[in-house]
């Protein structure tokens, strides 16, 4: 609790005061690795406090973006400002060793020669803080991630969670501005990877430090973001919460990349700007109301095609009491599966296939059956 | 403390400074002068001898482009014979040391025979033992008269000639095999160990048989591995030099190497002996590129996994035949020579009858004698063996990381430069070492040094790149992010973490150094013997039991230091993913 000064502060939920400086600020950045343009301008900030999260497939830029930020790479256009100081540009980089940066690694970089002790402190002895002073913060740290009784030991005694640990540990020793973490979990088996999330989440929460985190497990993303910035070929596609991001997003690349997504086409039949709703007539038959973003409305009118995207377990077999939808989808069996807590059904509405997660079976005649959508949660994706 | 907090400003201060000053600020004096410093030893090392050598091969005294050097170099007397007599022992040896080591490595690796670990043995030490020590070791054993083996078959056996002549071409064919089929036996059984099995029984399970399966499974997968190995033997047998000129003196004749040789004695003709070292030189070339550009592109498959006792062949009645022709190969290759030179060492004189009172120690006081030739040598070549290691594992550590960690594009060229000088034959080498260094350090250790140096560096960088190879750049990185400057984190992480690979490296061009013959032979003047040399002298001068004695000191020396190995690899070192 005390490990972090006070001037770190704790983090609200929402994002930030303006009139604080951002942590982490990138501005157009842009880097090209061999003939592909990686990053192809970002913009960015990360407040004091946030913990901001890069999504994306492999190739889609947050290593290439993350690597600018730790001084690794100099990119070929933009600006990457630490606590509103240049740090990086076209023609200018602050070496890695002078931002002031925690950066835990995939493969952890746990150095074999040195005992957890040593690695943890090697931070502060290069800092050049008297011995009396790092065998305290070392002890400190290592509490924090509860390795106090392995300080002793060499990393090759250790188990992979520990070696994540020791080399979150060392992260965190130097007291950093800015955490950064490259994957940090996809070298452990699922069930630690899960369990790793949510102490990483709450230590996060707990000493307030300014992280950011990439990884590809859009689950890991979501447990540990305030923000989700989900990039695709070396652009952002979408800056959101969470919930944003799962709910409403930006494009179908976001709805498909987060989460399953059933995509279903149509016509639009009525626009209602001031409740933020559409009506689109599917292509597989029923009308369906849908929210949309403001901006998309705008520039909607009736006979426009649209599609909507509709998550699995939003989709149900019971008609609720105000629908959304006019006569209830008429969808055609395929398969299902059981996996314990739901029901996994494909089916097909017309020639479209759908995903579905029930509680129950469903009830089918002749193998078709009608759908309805839980209230509000058809989306309009562009 | 590290070289960026030497000399970067904080840019904190001067945000919005001229970008001339602020790239100025990114470079790192410390890390240039470091790499800078390597780069030119390797081009004086290297590139310099090298140029040195076509230059001189192709310009004339006038300074015109020209063949003629060619031409009159190659009608010299003698001169195509002994292209001839090169072009054959490549042949010979290279069939020679493939049918003696490919049946080898699969009995071992892939049959239950029995004797299969002293064939192993056994090759290590053929391999560790130089062809100039194989030769006196066969003296004693094979010369046609009075050679103790040829002995044994008259008086016991009832041979009325003696079956036996080691001074002879056949008698170099044979030595130049012994020497180089462990190339072949470890290149081959280990990609037999490495062929996981899955692949054979994948074959097994769709119906095809053993031998079929080893015909076209097995076999095609270690192919990359034969003619990686069939290359590495060509190159040996063309560049050899110890063996050809200890033989072709007694038996008259001569190869290429030992033509280069007779070249430089007084008066030198560099331009003669450069143009006679073009053709093994664009062999070699064209060898490295066959190898680089075929046998890799070939060389796709992952070979993972161990030998598991389903791909061991039971032979049945043939396992004792088997077993019977590795014991011949352990005992011709390994035992009698060994023996033969321990022998040879304390006899009294060579000819003399094997008895008790005939074993002296006076060979060994004389070679430790002050006065006497050798024992200069020895020291010599101890302090040459030392130097060598020093500077090679040095150079071969910054060279590894800059190739390794630094993106410029001279990387490619400095891994090229330093291969060039492993596939490089010696005696050429040493050709170009002597043209480029000859007026500075004339009659100098250092002159050897430098040849030892360039010629040994490639197999320091090899095993200090892999080390460094092996290391995640995620640990420098963590340094880095930790507030360690660039030398900062070489010193505390990188250096630690390859101090395995850097003594390996160091004991095996000390080990290396201490048996080079061929380039010594040309560059050593009165006052510089080293060993080898000096055993070379003694074998022609016909002092065959002091040649025994030095080379016993010569062996003794290399594989105690060599056991050195097992204390390095005992080491902590980096296992990371």
């Amino acid at each position: 609790m005390n490990f972090y000064s006070p001037a770190t502060g704790i983090v609200p939920d929402a994002p930030v005061a303006t009139d604080q400086l951002p942590r982490l600020e990138l501005r157009d950045l842009r880097k090209r690795l061999g003939d592909t343009a990686a990053v192809n301008g970002i913009d960015l900030q990360v407040a004091p406090g946030e913990s901001v999260v890069l999504l994306g497939p492999s190739g889609c830029g947050k290593t290439t973006t993350l690597r600018m930020v730790a001084g690794f790479l100099q990119p070929e256009g933009g600006e990457i400002h630490l606590d509103g100081v240049l740090a990086s540009n076209a023609s200018f980089a602050l070496p890695p060793e002078k931002r002031h940066l925690g950066m835990v690694f995939q493969t952890y970089a746990v150095w074999p020669h040195k005992t957890v002790a040593d690695n943890v402190g090697y931070g502060l002895v290069v800092a050049g803080k008297k011995r009396a002073e790092i065998d305290r913060e070392v002890a400190a740290v290592l509490d924090l991630v509860q390795l106090g009784d392995l300080a002793k030991r060499y990393p090759s005694e250790l188990s992979g969670g520990q070696q994540q640990r020791v080399a979150l540990a060392r992260a965190l020793a130097t007291k950093p501005t800015l955490l950064l973490l490259d994957e940090p979990l996809s070298n452990l088996d699922a069930s630690l990877r899960q369990e790793m999330r949510f102490e990483l989440r709450a230590l996060q929460k707990r000493i307030g430090i300014t992280t950011l985190y990439v990884t590809h497990d859009q689950d890991e993303a979501l447990v540990l973001a305030d923000r989700v910035v989900v990039m695709n070929k070396g652009r952002i596609e979408q800056v959101g919460t969470p919930e944003e991001v799962y709910r409403t997003p930006a494009s179908r690349f976001v709805g498909n990349f987060v989460g399953t997504a059933n995509l279903l086409e149509g016509t639009i039949v009525n626009i209602d700007v001031a409740a933020g709703r559409v009506s689109v007539a599917l292509d597989a038959g029923d009308i369906v109301s849908a929210r949309a973003s403001a901006g998309w409305l705008t520039t909607a009118a009736p006979g426009q095609r649209a599609t909507l995207l509709l998550r699995p377990e939003d989709i149900r077999f019971d008609r609720p009491e105000k629908p959304d939808q006019q006569t209830g989808l008429d969808v055609r069996f395929v398969s299902a599966a059981f996996l314990g807590s739901r029901y996994e059904l494909q089916l097909a509405a017309k020639d479209t296939p759908l995903r579905v997660q029930s509680r129950t079976a469903g009830t089918f005649k002749d193998g078709r059956a009608l759908l309805w959508f839980r209230a509000d949660s058809a989306w309009v994706v562009a | 403390m590290s070289s960026a907090t030497l000399f970067t400003d904080d840019p904190r201060d001067v945000p919005d400074g001229p970008a001339l000053l602020q790239r100025l600020s990114d470079i790192q004096p410390v890390k240039l002068l470091v790499i800078g410093f390597a780069i030119f030893i390797l081009l004086a090392l290297i590139a310099y001898p090298l140029a040195l050598l076509i230059g001189y091969s192709v310009v004339d005294a006038q300074g015109n482009l020209t063949f003629d050097t060619f031409e009159k170099a190659f009608n010299r007397r003698g001169m195509w014979a002994a292209t001839v007599n090169s072009t054959a022992l490549v042949a010979l040896v290279t069939a020679g040391a493939c049918a003696l080591g490919i049946p080898l490595a699969w009995i071992v690796a892939r049959t239950d025979a029995p004797g299969k670990m002293l064939v192993t043995l056994a090759a290590g030490i053929s391999f560790v033992i130089p062809s100039f020590i194989s030769v006196v070791s066969w003296i004693f054993l094979a010369a046609p008269n009075s050679g103790y083996l040829n002995k044994l078959a008259v008086e016991y056996l009832g041979f009325t000639h003696a079956p036996f002549n080691i001074m002879s071409f056949g008698g170099l064919v044979f030595i130049e095999i012994i020497g180089v089929y462990p190339l072949v036996f470890f290149a081959v059984s280990a990609a037999l160990h490495n062929v996981d099995a899955s692949n054979e029984q994948a074959a097994r399970v769709l119906g095809a048989g053993r031998l079929r399966t080893t015909l076209t499974i097995t076999l095609p997968l270690v192919r990359p591995a034969i003619l990686s190995a069939i290359i590495l033997v060509m190159l040996d047998a063309l560049s050899s030099f110890g063996a050809p000129a200890a033989i072709g003196t007694m038996a008259n004749f001569s190869v290429i190497t030992t033509k280069i040789y007779d070249l430089l004695k007084f008066p030198p003709q560099f331009n003669y002996a450069a143009a006679v070292a073009m053709p093994i030189m664009v062999f070699t070339a064209v060898s490295l590129l066959i190898q680089k550009y075929a046998v890799r592109a070939e060389n796709f498959r992952t070979l993972t996994g161990k030998a598991t006792s389903d791909q061991i062949t039971t032979l049945g009645r043939w396992r004792w035949a088997a077993g019977g022709f590795c014991i011949v190969v352990v005992f011709a290759t390994a035992v009698l020579p060994i023996g033969a030179l321990l022998l040879l060492s304390v006899l009294s004189s060579f000819g003399a009858d094997i008895t008790l009172s005939n074993l002296v120690t006076k060979h060994y006081a004389l070679i430790f004698d002050a006065d006497f030739v050798a024992r200069g040598s020895i020291i010599n070549s101890l302090l040459l063996a030392l130097a060598t290691a020093t500077v090679c594992a040095g150079l071969g550590l910054v060279l590894g990381w800059v190739v390794e960690r630094v993106q410029f594009f001279g990387r490619e060229a400095i891994t090229f430069l330093v291969m060039i000088a492993y596939g490089f034959p010696s005696i050429a080498y040493a050709v170009g070492i002597l043209m480029g260094y000859v007026n500075l350090f004339y009659g100098t250790l250092t002159l050897i040094l430098i040849a030892y140096a360039g010629k040994l560096l490639p197999i320091a960088f090899v095993l200090v790149r892999n080390g460094i190879q092996q290391l995640s750049t995620d640990l420098e990185e963590a340094a880095r992010i930790s507030g360690a400057g660039w030398l900062r984190s070489v010193r505390d992480v990188t250096f630690p973490l390859v101090r395995g690979a850097v003594g390996i490296a160091w004991v095996l061009v000390f080990s290396l150094s201490l048996r080079e013959l061929s380039m010594s032979a040309i560059l050593s003047q009165a006052d510089t013997q080293v060993m080898p040399t000096v055993v070379i002298q003694f074998i022609e001068d016909g002092a065959i039991e002091l040649a025994a004695a030095l080379s016993v000191v010569i062996v003794t020396v290399s594989l105690s230091i060599l056991g050195l190995i097992r204390f390095f690899s005992r080491k902590k070192t980096a296992v990371v993913s």
